[in-house]
């Protein structure tokens, strides 16, 4: 046959796309990449779903109430974590051997259960609601002053990829939170959680957990812990990300902390890229 | 699940009662419990079907009709969801994007919308003939087409748009057309793929600038893994995804530019390429 692709001329009309080592950095069509931050100055919190939201008014509120007096001094994004009802689904999913791609569909719907709750608790002070689609119009959210929030889950869903040695979605709503900061170009992401931040192990079940201040991803990696406090795809990510190179954690459940991690204070625990 | 309905509070949280309860998700032993060696399979017996942008649709007529020709043979015969790929202008995009220094998850959001604009073309050449196109929010409405005997035409890219994580190498996105279409096969619960491209299947190296290019008839998923071409004819991250994934069995490359290919794919011969898990 003697027909031709149609191509239009560009550095990687020709180039295969799947190299191991992509055009940019090979001999190849040789150009510079030099990525711009879109958003830097954006503050990305997440609420813990079954760290915080999941014990109601009393942990919300004193957080609600140090966010909104924080609202304009700083552009806030607030992401939501599931929690329990989450976990619920999860079980049934995995009980009858559905595939994760699934689970990461069923996983979607809590978050955003808790994303319309803080809406409507924050809409005297600008909360509004927004869906990923949406995410184009945050420097207008920001203009008008509003807090857009959102589920911590990434769009993923069906399309997550399968989980070894289990069923439970890697990507959940710590790595939703972590993509979001990273494409806004933000340099330090929030996680709002009921510990101090991380511990050599689940500080719930063993007491004798120390605390760890800061850690860099790839010495967490190395230290190869059965129990993490966030996800541990964003752990990995962190490792080669371009902007995020923070990720904080602090206890939401001591008063002041969230406001002194939004003043930028290295209260919890920080993992930083090494 | 032994007990419904069953609020645990105690400890300032509620709780609904259920086996992860309280666990840490990102525990290894708790999400090992979630694990079993058989999964659910959703839509079996269903064939999904690749074209490659680059390598077919950016060929215009002259190769796009007889395989729409085959197509409508096929479709008598199999169900089939059929995807396809962006080509030229998706690497254009990307080009331009990568000039002015969008980010990866920027590039990510940008690029679904070239095989969108293949995907209509293909929906009007096979509208007459049953084809629909599905968009990602009719998802659940697969079975509906596919028992009415229709060919679904569906989103290749996945959607990881913004969220797209940060690559291993280099500033492009990794989950590209070829991926996307390995996780909706996977999801569902499919047992093969059939990518319809522009060379007789996998080469250790790229045949178009090689021409001491090795095919590869037939190989192991695992073989393939342990000693990766540094140039492939499908996206990485499908091989990635397909160590973990459960379902899919078989994924074979077959050459369009030769009449009767894809239909001997179909019908399970062993032609282009076939690797398997």
């Amino acid at each position: 046959m003697s027909s031709e692709r149609r191509t239009i001329d560009s550095p990687l009309a020709n180039a295969p796309l799947t190299q191991a080592t992509p055009p940019t950095q090979g001999e190849a069509p040789s150009f510079s990449y030099d990525p711009v931050a879109l958003m830097p100055e954006v503050k990305v919190v997440k609420m813990g779903g079954q760290s915080i939201m999941d014990r109601g008014r009393q942990a919300i509120f004193p957080i609600l109430d140090e966010l909104t007096a924080a609202k304009d001094r700083h552009q806030l994004l607030l992401c939501c974590g599931g929690g329990t009802r989450a976990r619920h689904i999860y079980a049934i999913a995995s009980e009858l051997e559905l595939p994760t791609g699934l689970l990461a569909a069923l996983g979607s719907y809590v978050p955003r259960q808790n994303a319309r709750m803080l809406q409507m608790l924050l809409a005297r002070h600008g909360g509004i609601f927004i869906l990923h689609d949406d995410f184009e119009k945050l420097p207008l959210y920001f203009r008008l002053g509003c807090i857009p929030i959102m589920t911590g889950m990434p769009p993923f869903g069906y399309w997550e990829k399968p989980t070894e040695n289990g069923r439970i979605p890697q990507h959940r709503t710590d790595a939703g939170v972590f993509l979001s900061a990273e494409v806004l170009g933000v340099k330090r992401a929030i996680f709002i959680k009921d510990e101090d931040g991380l511990f050599t192990d689940d500080p719930k079940k063993n007491p004798n957990a120390s605390h760890i201040p800061n850690i860099g991803a790839r010495e967490l990696i190395r230290r190869d812990l059965a129990d993490l406090v966030l996800e541990r795809v964003v752990i990995e990510y962190l490792a080669r990300a371009r902007f995020c190179h923070e990720l904080q954690i602090v206890n939401g459940l001591k008063p002041g902390m969230v406001t002194r991690a939004l003043e930028g204070e290295n209260v919890g625990t920080i993992i930083y890229k090494d | 699940m032994t007990k419904r309905n069953d609020l645990v509070t105690g400890d300032g949280r509620t709780h609904i009662a259920s086996p992860l309860m309280r666990e840490s998700l990102v525990d290894r032993r708790t999400v090992a419990t979630t694990a079993s060696s058989h999964e659910y399979r959703i839509l079996p017996d269903v064939t999904l079907v690749g074209l490659g942008g680059h390598s077919i649709f950016d060929r215009g007529k002259e190769v796009l009709v007889p395989l729409v020709d085959e197509l409508i043979e096929i479709r008598k015969h199999h169900k089939v969801v059929l995807g396809v790929g962006g080509g030229t202008r998706v690497r254009h995009t990307v080009a331009i994007a990568l000039d002015v220094g969008l980010p990866t998850g920027g590039i990510a959001q940008l690029v679904g919308a070239m095989e969108e604009v293949n995907a209509v073309v293909l929906n009007a050449l096979l509208a007459k003939h049953g084809s629909v196109l599905m968009y990602r929010d009719h998802f659940w409405e697969l079975p509906l087409y596919l028992e009415g005997g229709m060919l679904p035409i569906v989103i290749s890219i996945p959607p990881y748009h913004f969220w797209e994580p940060p690559p291993e190498n280099g500033p492009l996105p990794a989950h590209g057309s070829d991926f996307g279409l390995f996780m909706h096969a996977e999801v569902l619960g499919m047992d093969r793929i059939v990518f319809v491209k522009d060379e007789d299947g996998l080469y250790d190296s790229d045949p178009k600038s090689n021409e001491h290019a090795r095919f590869i008839p037939h190989i192991s998923l695992d073989e393939l893994l342990a000693n990766m071409p540094s140039d492939l004819i499908l996206d990485r991250q499908l091989f990635e995804a397909w160590r973990t994934a459960r379902h899919v069995r078989k994924v074979q490359i077959v050459n369009g530019l030769r009449q009767g290919e894809l239909t001997r794919a179909l019908a399970g011969e062993p032609c282009g390429t076939v690797i398997e898990k």
